[in-house]
């Protein structure tokens, strides 16, 4: 569908801010509407922005995941900790929202929007390998890049990425004489 | 003493028979298709339920390529970013790059002089095409027709000589930087770009009548894997795969950026979604890609290449999403800085992913012998997918 009305993003606030009734904070951030909502509200709040006229956030672009622990905090803000953050296209008005879910470290669990768009079931299997976050509610939450015995999530930011020999022992022998003795 | 029940054959009618009757028992099988297999640009493999001739369930397995690009980049400074792009998809090296510095032009608020963008125009829009051409060669060779690739690989010289003339490179081109691009194109660049893109629009025809005239391509691919509307916007299918189901969705047309607002162009679509319509959206892309270039080289002003930048290439802290239209469909970073001269987290959205996303139920209730077809007429690259 091509580009029917085009409206200032501000607008396009007041709308979101209007159709979701305090469910979300809503601001605007370069040009793309920026919505922060608590992990219960989630499903609900992307339903709204997908079915609202006016709206119709139902192009599906992403679903990822930011580790903020080590961002710089200035004074008077508070430290984040997990984001699930997923990105919204609406084409008939060239707009996106971005949704940002906080996700604490101690308890990494966030709803599924598998029911809603069909492209997160891949998104939410990438960021479980990633960042170790379960979806609640997804139909099959397997790997899908790293092997099933893969050790941690390196899209964490504890997860550090030095030369492979300190991050863990090399797989297989490391002189010929071990090699020979059995090893590989 | 032979079973008299062994010597009756059936025939097909008497099986379809059964069949409707339920009757006739079948066993599901797995097959498994790949990790490699020509028809796929990279190792990819698919688990495939199979009943019979009917596809029940398929599953695409991927990460083979996985290169942890994402981790990567928090490591490496901008300069060094541009080149780990470029080798996401490897046969748009040049489009991947563009996202990129957008996205750090977009914070650190840089102006890109005009001849610049004019030509990173000229520069994305002729590797569309010889990614484009690429399609064309191997989506032909995957349904039998040889003939195409040595069309194919015949015009791509042209046009690939004159991005080396330009970058010194074929696939990794490496051209662009903050603020413009690396060097002004040398002398003669623009006669050699002019000669390939003429020559594709001319012989657009011969193409047509080589693949879309042909029965049995007709055959091979008419209501084969159909990809409804619903399902795109679902998926978030873009690119030629979205446009081929009657999708009109193009980020220089919808959200223009460098300078695609001065050209003159259409954006095709085709209503149908199947593998036919799909094919033939890319096709015809080619020509209008063609024209663009034809265009920016007739407009192209003169002057820097490079705008104002800082020495250091260090952006504010903030987030921002960008996105183009990469010969597969949008491509988007979504950047997020601490004011380091590293991105804090940068989210590659690549249009494969996206797109093989949607295949397990594209080939749901298909026959396996249209599965090379279907997947075949996605499009993708895997270590886009992979990362």
């Amino acid at each position: 569908m091509p580009v029917t009305e085009r409206i200032p993003v501000d607008e396009a606030v007041e709308r979101a801010r209007a159709a979701l009734s305090g469910r979300a904070e809503v601001t605007s951030n370069q040009g793309a509407v920026d919505v922060t909502c608590a992990r219960p509200d989630l499903v609900g709040v992307v339903q709204t922005l997908r079915d609202t006229d006016g709206l119709r956030f139902n192009f599906f672009s992403f679903l990822s995941a930011v580790d903020w622990s080590e961002y710089p905090v200035e004074e008077g803000e508070q430290a984040r900790e997990l984001e699930v953050l997923i990105l919204l296209y609406a084409p008939e008005r060239a707009l996106h929202v971005a949704i940002h879910v906080p996700v604490p470290f101690d308890d990494p669990t966030c709803p599924s929007i598998t029911s809603l768009f069909g492209g997160a079931i891949w998104h939410e299997r990438e960021c479980h390998d990633l960042f170790g976050i379960v979806f609640g509610g997804h139909p099959r939450l397997v790997n899908i890049y790293l092997p099933e015995d893969f050790d941690g999530h390196p899209g964490l930011k504890s997860f550090k990425l030095p030369t492979r020999s300190l991050v863990k022992e090399w797989p297989g022998a490391k002189d010929p004489d071990e090699a020979a003795a059995g090893g590989r | 003493m032979v079973d008299q029940q062994d010597r009756t054959v059936k025939w097909p009618e008497d099986v379809a028979r059964e069949m409707s009757e339920g009757r006739f028992d079948t066993a599901e099988m797995v097959l498994n298709v790949g990790p490699q297999h020509p028809a796929t640009h990279g190792v990819f493999r698919l688990l495939a339920t199979i009943d019979g001739e009917v596809l029940i369930d398929a599953e695409p397995v991927i990460g083979y390529m996985h290169r942890g690009y994402e981790k990567l980049v928090e490591a490496r400074d901008y300069r060094q970013i541009t080149n780990l792009v470029s080798r996401m998809d490897w046969l748009s090296g040049i489009s991947n790059e563009l996202p990129m510095w957008m996205a750090l032009e977009k914070l650190m608020e840089i102006e890109v002089p005009l001849r610049a963008q004019y030509m990173r125009v000229i520069m994305v829009e002729m590797n569309r095409i010889l990614n484009h051409l690429m399609f064309f060669a191997s989506f032909g060779a995957e349904l039998g027709a040889i003939t195409p690739t040595f069309y194919a690989f015949r015009e791509r010289e042209d046009i690939q000589f004159a991005l080396e003339m330009a970058t010194g490179g074929r696939m990794h081109f490496g051209y662009m930087r903050a603020g413009g691009l690396k060097e002004d194109v040398p002398k003669g660049f623009f006669a050699q770009a002019l000669k390939g893109v003429r020559q594709v629009i001319a012989r657009l025809d011969q193409y047509e009548n080589l693949l879309i005239g042909n029965e049995i391509y007709k055959q091979r691919t008419l209501g084969v894997g159909v990809l409804s509307q619903d399902m795109a916007y679902s998926y978030g299918v873009t690119g030629p795969i979205a446009r081929g189901s009657g999708i009109d969705m193009d980020v220089r047309k919808d959200d223009p950026y460098l300078v695609y607002d001065h050209f003159d162009f259409l954006v095709h679509t085709a209503p149908n979604g199947d593998a036919f319509d799909r094919f033939w959206v890319l096709l015809h892309e080619v020509v209008e890609s063609a024209r663009i270039v034809e265009q920016a080289i007739e407009g192209i002003p003169s002057g820097p290449v490079l705008g104002k930048v800082p020495r250091v290439i260090q952006a504010p802290k903030g987030e921002v999403y960008v996105r183009t239209e990469n010969p597969l469909g949008e491509l988007g970073f979504y950047l997020i800085s601490d004011g380091d001269r590293r991105p804090y987290r940068m989210k590659i959205r690549t249009p494969s992913y996206n797109n093989v996303s949607v295949l397990p139920p594209v080939l749901k209730n298909t026959f396996v012998s249209d599965m090379i077809a279907i997947l075949g007429s996605f499009f993708f690259v895997l270590g886009d997918i992979d990362r």
